[in-house]
């Protein structure tokens, strides 16, 4: 992710004021996500998400 | 009675049921205890000792009169500083709720005082349990009593610490991404992390909100069972809350392991992340001992560490987003780096990552399920290490992430790390013990079996 893609997700997160005051922080938690999110192995397309939705069991 | 530092939860009840201890002498020691131990330790960031003593004197009144209020009466507890008690801070460690006072009481707490517990005070965490081991906040972080230069787990750091060092004999945690069982493993006490669910989690500051869990700290596998047994239970107002009821975990503890079929997954510590020698070392010993004493140990195959701990980060740090958003937009400078860091990560994640960590979690479920059709427990690593330095930040990030307990909150499943040694520098190993959905007492059972082995409740970390 380059710098100009974090700042862009930041300042559309609502964080200008973190990105002013620790820009190190953001890009590197922006960089954590990134890394984490592509480990995941792509889902059977027929797989639902966990918990289920059961329609009379909320509140 | 001597060292009543040292009592068990279990000796403590018995004892003060059968008068031969007095509640008021067993606080006083305590927090003789937490004065001249905790400047070292910071386990606490308030003691409520005044409320703890006027607590204590009225359980004497109330024994000595033959009215018992329950199996835990009299019995000192810790309580992490994310878990309301009302009339106390809960800080979450953090600036940001510096001079939160808590107005409820969490209905953990509140089952633990209903069986005659009483609250000690609140307890360092990482900040909104997620953080690290930070300097940057309000108050220090908690240190491991085995060596008070070394890093004592977390998020539950000060639950671990004052657990291990004998500042009080049991204590409330939580786990998320395995912050019970971190510092259980750190400081070489019993953690569990129970079945999602099995204990409401209404009056405890959220951290994500389908892995949170709150789970009992104790010296003891005996101890841990009898504390479940007080805080779980079905609670109609805690959305994520089981339709079911507390068990009798203690009951099963002294059958032993003849005949239990264990699987031990050996690639998270020996493929995935390879564990030090010494920690490799210690959980092939439990595997031969179980398997000395009549369990049938087996290798298991399960998806690996590395995509457990994608999942659960993507889901743990998007729902914590959504939880923090507004203080990290309006107050960044008010978190501690690590905290700031960490929440901050879930900006980044997109409403795709989630789904498909979602649906990749519901994959792994269906996977450690089928692992479950053809063993009763699971046997693994907890941490892959010992607890490094707490000043020493380049291998605090290093073997932070070097760990097998976020499988099991992504999961669900009920999970317990204790002791498996000691490394030669004196510092605890760990092993965990998984069970099926709802069947914590097996997991107990083993767990004993495996202390009565190895005598881990008699080894106490060399301070005070």
């Amino acid at each position: 992710m380059n710098k100009e893609t974090i700042e862009m997700l930041a300042r559309r997160a609502g964080l200008q004021k973190a990105l002013a005051e620790f820009p190190d922080d953001v890009a590197a938690a922006a960089r954590q996500a990134d890394d984490v999110a592509s480990k995941i192995k792509p889902v059977d397309p027929r797989a639902e998400p966990w918990p289920p939705m059961q329609a009379g069991k909320g509140q | 009675m001597s060292d009543l530092h040292w009592l068990s939860v279990a000796k403590i009840a018995d004892s003060i049921a059968a008068k031969e201890l007095s509640p008021v002498e067993l606080m006083q020691a305590l927090l003789a205890r937490v004065d001249k131990l905790d400047p070292r330790l910071n386990a606490f960031i308030k003691v409520d000792g005044d409320q703890a003593l006027a607590a204590a004197q009225a359980a004497e009144t109330e024994i000595m009169a033959g009215r018992s209020r329950g199996p835990l009466h009299g019995v000192p507890v810790g309580i992490k500083d994310i878990i309301d008690v009302a009339g106390l801070p809960t800080t979450c460690h953090s600036k940001v709720l510096e001079t939160n006072m808590a107005t409820d009481t969490a209905v953990c707490v509140s089952k633990l005082r209903g069986a005659g517990a009483i609250v000690m005070g609140k307890l360092s965490t990482h900040e909104f349990a997620i953080g690290g081991p930070s300097f940057d906040l309000p108050w220090p972080p908690a240190r491991n009593p085995w060596n008070p230069d070394h890093h004592p787990g977390g998020s539950s750091s000060g639950s671990g610490s004052g657990v291990a060092a004998g500042l009080f004999p049991m204590a409330l945690g939580t786990d998320t991404g395995g912050s019970v069982r971190n510092p259980a493993s750190c400081c070489g006490i019993v953690g569990l992390k129970p079945t999602y669910g099995l204990v409401s989690r209404r009056g405890v500051f959220p951290l994500s909100f389908t892995l949170d869990h709150v789970g009992p700290m104790t010296r003891t596998v005996t101890d841990n069972a009898l504390m479940l047994e007080t805080i779980a239970g079905h609670d109609p107002l805690d959305p994520g809350s089981a339709p079911s009821a507390a068990g009798h975990y203690a009951s099963a503890l002294e059958r032993g392991v003849k005949g239990l079929r264990i699987g031990f997954v050996r690639h998270f510590h020996e493929i995935d992340t390879p564990a030090t020698p010494e920690v490799t070392a210690a959980l092939q010993h439990v595997a031969r001992t179980l398997q000395m004493a009549g369990a049938d140990v087996r290798d298991v195959v399960l998806p690996t560490l590395g995509e457990f701990g994608a999942v659960n980060r993507v889901i743990l740090q998007s729902e914590a987003w959504s939880i923090h958003s507004k203080w990290l937009r309006e107050r960044p400078g008010d978190y501690g780096r690590y905290g700031r860091l960490r929440l901050m990560a879930g900006a980044f994640m997109s409403s795709g990552d989630y789904v498909l960590a979602q649906r990749r979690r519901r994959e792994m479920i269906a996977a450690v399920e089928e692992a479950f059709r053809d063993v009763d427990i699971l046997l693994c690593a907890s941490s892959m290490d010992p607890a490094c330095r707490i000043d020493d930040t380049p291998e605090v990030e290093r073997t932070y992430p070097r760990q097998a307990r976020t499988p099991f909150n992504t999961t669900g499943h009920p999970a317990l790390a204790m002791m498996s040694g000691l490394s030669s520098g004196g510092l605890p190993l760990s092993v965990q013990f998984v069970g099926r959905y709802f069947d914590e007492a097996t997991i107990f059972q083993v767990a004993r079996a495996w202390e009565l082995a190895s005598g881990s409740d008699r080894k106490h970390p060399p301070i005070g």
